[in-house]
C-alpha cells in the first residue's frame, strides 16, 4: 500500500551519494556541463540528434551508479502529460506550422478526418517529443542525484560571483534556490501528513475510489493547509538565518574552496563533444 | 556589573491585523523593563501568547520596539548597523530542529553564521571545529543534517550559534519536540555553556525546566508578572497557576505533604529542598512490603475501567519506508502489540523508534507488509478489507493536528468529517455539538469562531473535536499535549481521561515523550526503541525500572524520580511510585506516626 508516499514520485531533488566519478567532479563542472545538454536537447533539430541524447542520458545515469529503473519512474508522473502532447502534435501538428512547410506536409498524409490529419511529418514530430521529454528529465534527475544541495549553492555563488559586480543580488539568488531545493522533499513529506490526517477524518485518499469530481473536492484540504505550513516554514527559516547574521550584500566569505581539475576539462569537453553532436545531427 | 542586555519600556504590536492572528487586537508586549547581566543564567515562562517569544526576538533586534529601547552590549538594536555584531553576540535556538537548518552538510550548517559575519576560512574553520566539539559532533560533521536525530539537530543549532562567538544565547523553547534523552543532552549542554561563563537565557513551557535557571522571570499577557529566583517565583503557586501555569513537581509535592504533615516547612521547591526537608523529619519503620496495585488505587479522579477483551492486535509487524527505491528505509520490524478495549495504552520511545509508523497502522492508513494487524474484526492483512470502515472506527489525530486546520469556521471544520460521511442538517448540528462538548468547547460560544484567531490550546481541541465527531471506538493520538503550556496540557488531559471513562467507552493509544502524560492516562504501557517493540508492561512496572528506562533513552516521571531520589537516601518506598498522588500517599503513610 504506497498510496501516501508522495515522496517517491519525487525523483528530482533527491540527492544520492553513490560516490560515482561524476559524483567526484566539480560541482560548477556538474552545472555548466548539465545545462550545456539542457541547452542542447531543447534545440537539437533532428530525429536522431534525440536518439543521441536519450541514449547518451541513460549511459550517463549508468555512470552515475543511479539506479536507472529509480530514475525512469520519474518519468511516470509527467508521462500523461507527455502522451498528451504527443497526441496533439501527432493530431494536429501540421495545422500549427507555417503555410510553405504545411505544404510539403500535406504531400505526406496518410489519415484525414475532420479537424485531425496525420502525416509523416506530425508523426516524426510526435516522436521528437517522446525523446525530449524524458531525455531532459533524466539529465535533471541525474544531476539532482549527483549534485548535493550544498555542492548546487556553492558552484552557482561561485560561477555566479562576476555578475555581483555589476550590483546583482547573486546570494540572495542562490540562496532562493538553496531553500527551495531544500523545502522539495519536505513539501513532499508535508503533503503526506496532511492527506493521511484528512483521511483519517473521513476524505478519501488511498482507498481506490477517486472520481474527477472527488478528487478536486479533496484537493482542497491538503493544499490549504499546504500553503499555510509552507508559508510558516518559510517564515521560520527566514528568522532563523536573520538570526545568524544573514544579510542581502553582505561580504560573506565561505567555508569551502573549490578545485577544478584535469578531470573537470575532460568531462566538459565530453558535455560539450554530445551536445555538438545532438544539434549538428 | 553592566548589563549585558538591558530593556527599557519596551512595548510592541505586531503590524497589520491579520498577519499575525490573533496578537493584533493588543500589544504582544507591553511596558517591559529588564536587565540581564552577564553570566546570567535567566528562564522566561509564561502561557500561549504571553509574549515570550515576542520578547526573545527583541534581545538580538529580530524584533525593533515600538516603543522604548533594547541595548545589547550597550547598543541600540535600532541602529541597524549594529546589527551583525548584536546578532554575534545574542544567538538564537529555535524551536523546530528542521527549520533552522540552513546548509545540507552538517560542518556547512555551522560554517553560515561565521560566513555571514565575514570572517577569513582559516578562522571558520577553526571556529566550526570547536563548536562542532563542544556540542558531540565532530565525528558528524560530514553527514547531511536530515540524518540527525531531533536531539543531535538541536545540538547542531547550538553549534552554529557558537560558531560565532556570542556571549548570550536564547534558547527559544528549544527542547519542546525533543524525546526524554535530547532534551536532557540538550539541558546538559545549556548547564556546560552557563558554567563557561555564557549567558544563557531559557524561554520553556515546563517548570522544572525553569528551576534550573538562576533566576525566573514570567509573563503574562505582555507584561512582566514576576521576576525573582525560582524560590521566590514558585512560591506564588496560586497566582501562577491563575496565568495558566504552574509549578515545579517538587514544590507541588511539597505543598501537598504540608497539607497533611504540618511539620514540613514552607516553600520547599526544588527536589534538594525537599529531600533535605524530608530527612529532618521522624519517620515510622520501614511499613511490611506491599505492592500498589494498580496507580488507580489512589488516583481517584480517574479509575481505570475494566478491561475488555483484546480490541487491537498487532503481531511481528514490519514496515519499510519506499520500499523498492533506493531510499528505503527500515521504520519498524517484528513489533507486538496487544490493546484492550476500553484502556488507554501507551506509546513511549525515542524519536524515531517506530510509533508514529505503528500508530498509522492502527487505523488501515498503512497496511501490514511483514506481519498481521486485526482490529476488532477488522483484519488488515487481508486486501478485501474495508479500510474507510477502519478509518472510522479508529481516528488519529497526528502531531501538532491543528497545522491541519483549513477551514475558516470552527463548526465547518468539525463538521468536515461527519458531512463525508453522509451526515447533514439536525443530525450533523447535533454530532458537531456533542464533539465539541466532549473537548470543553460551548457550542454556541465557539462554532462560528474564525480557525486561524483561536489560541493554540483552543486549535488543538478543534482538531481533536473534528476526529472525535467521526465518533471512533478507538481514539489514536501522536503527541497530543507537545507544544501546550501547562494549563491548556492539564485541560487536554482531563477531558482525554473523560473519553476513557466507561460511558464515551473510547479505546485510547497515545505515543508520547511526556511520561507524566502517560502515568496520568494510561494503565498499559509498551516501549519501543530502534523500530520494535522492547517492553509491555504495567505503567508502574515500567517507570519503576529507572535504569531500564535510560537505556532506552528515557527518563521516569518527575514524581518517580523524587521518589528514586528518596529511595537512594535508604527511604525504601515502593518502586511502584509514577505520580504525584502516590509519591505524596507513601510519602504520608510513612510520616505519619
Amino acid at each position: 500500500m504506497e498510496s501516501f508516499e508522495f515522496q517517491r514520485y519525487v525523483t528530482i531533488g533527491q540527492h544520492m551519494p553513490t560516490g560515482s566519478p561524476i559524483h567526484h567532479l566539480d560541482p560548477r563542472t556538474r552545472i555548466v556541463g548539465v545545462l550545456l545538454l539542457m541547452l542542447a536537447v531543447t534545440f537539437a533539430p533532428g530525429l536522431s540528434g534525440l536518439v543521441v541524447a536519450l541514449v547518451g542520458a541513460l549511459i550517463l545515469t549508468g555512470v552515475a551508479r543511479v539506479p536507472i529503473n529509480y530514475a525512469l519512474k520519474g518519468l511516470l508522473a509527467p508521462l500523461p502529460f507527455i502522451l498528451f502532447l504527443v497526441a496533439l502534435q501527432v493530431l494536429l501538428g501540421p495545422t500549427m506550422l507555417p503555410s510553405r512547410q504545411v505544404e510539403e506536409a500535406a504531400l505526406a498524409v496518410l489519415w484525414h478526418w475532420g479537424p485531425f490529419t496525420v502525416s509523416t511529418f506530425s508523426i516524426v514530430s510526435g516522436l521528437k517529443i517522446l525523446l525530449r521529454f524524458p531525455a531532459l528529465i533524466l539529465i535533471i534527475t541525474l544531476f539532482s542525484a549527483s549534485t548535493s544541495t550544498a555542492e548546487t549553492v556553492h558552484g552557482l555563488t561561485s560561477l555566479l560571483r562576476p555578475l555581483q559586480k555589476l550590483k546583482l543580488p547573486v546570494q540572495d539568488f542562490v540562496l532562493m534556490i538553496q531553500v527551495a531545493l531544500r523545502f522539495l522533499p519536505l513539501l513532499a513529506r508535508e503533503a503526506e501528513r496532511i492527506a493521511k490526517s484528512q483521511a483519517s477524518r473521513g476524505a478519501e485518499w488511498g482507498t481506490g475510489r477517486s472520481g474527477l469530481l472527488r478528487r478536486a473536492r479533496q484537493a482542497l484540504p491538503i493544499l490549504i493547509p499546504l500553503f499555510l505550513v509552507s508559508l510558516q516554514r518559510a517564515e521560520n527559516l527566514a528568522v532563523a538565518m536573520e538570526a545568524r547574521g544573514y544579510r542581502s550584500f553582505s561580504a560573506r566569505t565561505s567555508l569551502v574552496q573549490l578545485h577544478f581539475r584535469p578531470k573537470d576539462a575532460v568531462a566538459l569537453s565530453g558535455c560539450l563533444i554530445l551536445a555538438a553532436v545532438m544539434i549538428l545531427l | 556589573m553592566n548589563p549585558i542586555i538591558s530593556v527599557r519600556d519596551v512595548t510592541y504590536a505586531y503590524p497589520a491585523a491579520g498577519h499575525h492572528a490573533g496578537t493584533s487586537e493588543r500589544e504582544a508586549l507591553l511596558n517591559v523593563s529588564l536587565e540581564i547581566h552577564e553570566g546570567e543564567s535567566v528562564a522566561v515562562v509564561g502561557a500561549n501568547g504571553s509574549g515570550k517569544s515576542t520578547l526573545a526576538r527583541h534581545l538580538n533586534a529580530l524584533l525593533l520596539p515600538s516603543r522604548g529601547q533594547v541595548r545589547v552590549a550597550g547598543r541600540d538594536t535600532r541602529e541597524v548597523i549594529h546589527h551583525p555584531e548584536i546578532r554575534r553576540t545574542v544567538g538564537m535556538v529555535f524551536q523546530r530542529p528542521d527549520d533552522q537548518v540552513v546548509a545540507s552538510v552538517v560542518e556547512h550548517d555551522v560554517a553560515f553564521g561565521p560566513e555571514n559575519l565575514g570572517w577569513p576560512r582559516e578562522r571558520i574553520r577553526a571556529q566550526v571545529r570547536a563548536a562542532l566539539e563542544a556540542v558531540g559532533l565532530w565525528e558528524e560533521r560530514l553527514r547531511p543534517p536530515h540524518m540527525l536525530s531531533a536531539g543531535q539537530m538541536q545540538r547542531l543549532a547550538v553549534a552554529g550559534v557558537l560558531a560565532m562567538r556570542p556571549s548570550c544565547i536564547v534558547f527559544d523553547e528549544a527542547t519542546a519536540m525533543l524525546d526524554p534523552a535530547g532534551r536532557r543532552a540538550v539541558r546538559e549542554l545549556m548547564r556546560d555553556l552557563h558554567q563557561q561563563g555564557l549567558t544563557t537565557i531559557s524561554i520553556t513551557h515546563l517548570m522544572d525546566e525553569a528551576l534550573e535557571a538562576d533566576r525566573v522571570i514570567v509573563l503574562h499577557r505582555g507584561e512582566v508578572a514576576f521576576d525573582g529566583t525560582p524560590a521566590t517565583v514558585f512560591r506564588r503557586s496560586e497566582e501562577l497557576r491563575a496565568l495558566g501555569l504552574d509549578v515545579p513537581t517538587s514544590a507541588r509535592v511539597a505543598a501537598a505533604l504540608r497539607a497533611r504533615i504540618p511539620g514540613l516547612p514552607e516553600h520547599l521547591i526544588t527536589v534538594e529542598d525537599l529531600v533535605a526537608a524530608l530527612e529532618t523529619l521522624p519517620r515510622s519503620a520501614e511499613p511490611a512490603t506491599r505492592r500498589m496495585d494498580s496507580p488507580a488505587e489512589l488516583d481517584i479522579a480517574s479509575p481505570h475501567p475494566a478491561a475488555g477483551s483484546p480490541l487491537i492486535e498487532v503481531t511481528d509487524l514490519g514496515h519499510t519506508y519506499m520500499r523498492d527505491t533506493p531510499f528505503a528505509r527500515r521504520a519498524i520490524r517484528d513489533v507486538t502489540l496487544t490493546v484492550d478495549e476500553g484502556l488507554a495504552h501507551g506509546l513511549i520511545g525515542p524519536t524515531g523508534s517506530g510509533k508514529s509508523t505503528l500508530l498509522q497502522h492502527l487505523n488501515g492508513l498503512l497496511r501490514p507488509q511483514e506481519g498481521a494487524v486485526r482490529i476488532s474484526s477488522f483484519d488488515l492483512t487481508d486486501p478485501a478489507c474495508d479500510v474507510r470502515a477502519v478509518r472510522r472506527m479508529a481516528g488519529l489525530v497526528f502531531q501538532m493536528p491543528e497545522m491541519q486546520i483549513f477551514e475558516q469556521y470552527v463548526g465547518d471544520e468539525i463538521a468536515y468529517g461527519p458531512r463525508l460521511a453522509g451526515l447533514e442538517g439536525e443530525t450533523l448540528r447535533e454530532r458537531v455539538r456533542w464533539a465539541m462538548t466532549l473537548v470543553g468547547l460551548d457550542f454556541e460560544g465557539f462554532k462560528d469562531r474564525l480557525t486561524f484567531a483561536l489560541s493554540g490550546g483552543e486549535k488543538r481541541k478543534v482538531a481533536l473535536a473534528s476526529t472525535l465527531a467521526l465518533q471512533p471506538n478507538i481514539l489514536l493520538l501522536d503527541e497530543p499535549t507537545a507544544g501546550l503550556d501547562p494549563g491548556a496540557r492539564h485541560e487536554l488531559l482531563a477531558h482525554l481521561q473523560q473519553l476513557r471513562a466507561p460511558e464515551e467507552g473510547i479505546t485510547i493509544v497515545l505515543s508520547s515523550h511526556q511520561m507524566e502524560d502517560i502515568a496520568a492516562l494510561c494503565r498499559d504501557v509498551t516501549v519501543m526503541s530502534q523500530g520494535t517493540t522492547v517492553a509491555s508492561d504495567g505503567v508502574s512496572a515500567i517507570f519503576g525500572d529507572a535504569d531500564r528506562l535510560e537505556a532506552w533513552g528515557l527518563a521516569a516521571p518527575a514524581a518517580a524520580e523524587i521518589a528514586t531520589e528518596l529511595n537512594a537516601r535508604g527511604w525504601s518506598l515502593s518502586q511502584d511510585i509514577i505520580d504525584e498522588h502516590q509519591l505524596v500517599a507513601a510519602l504520608t503513610e510513612r510520616l505519619a506516626e
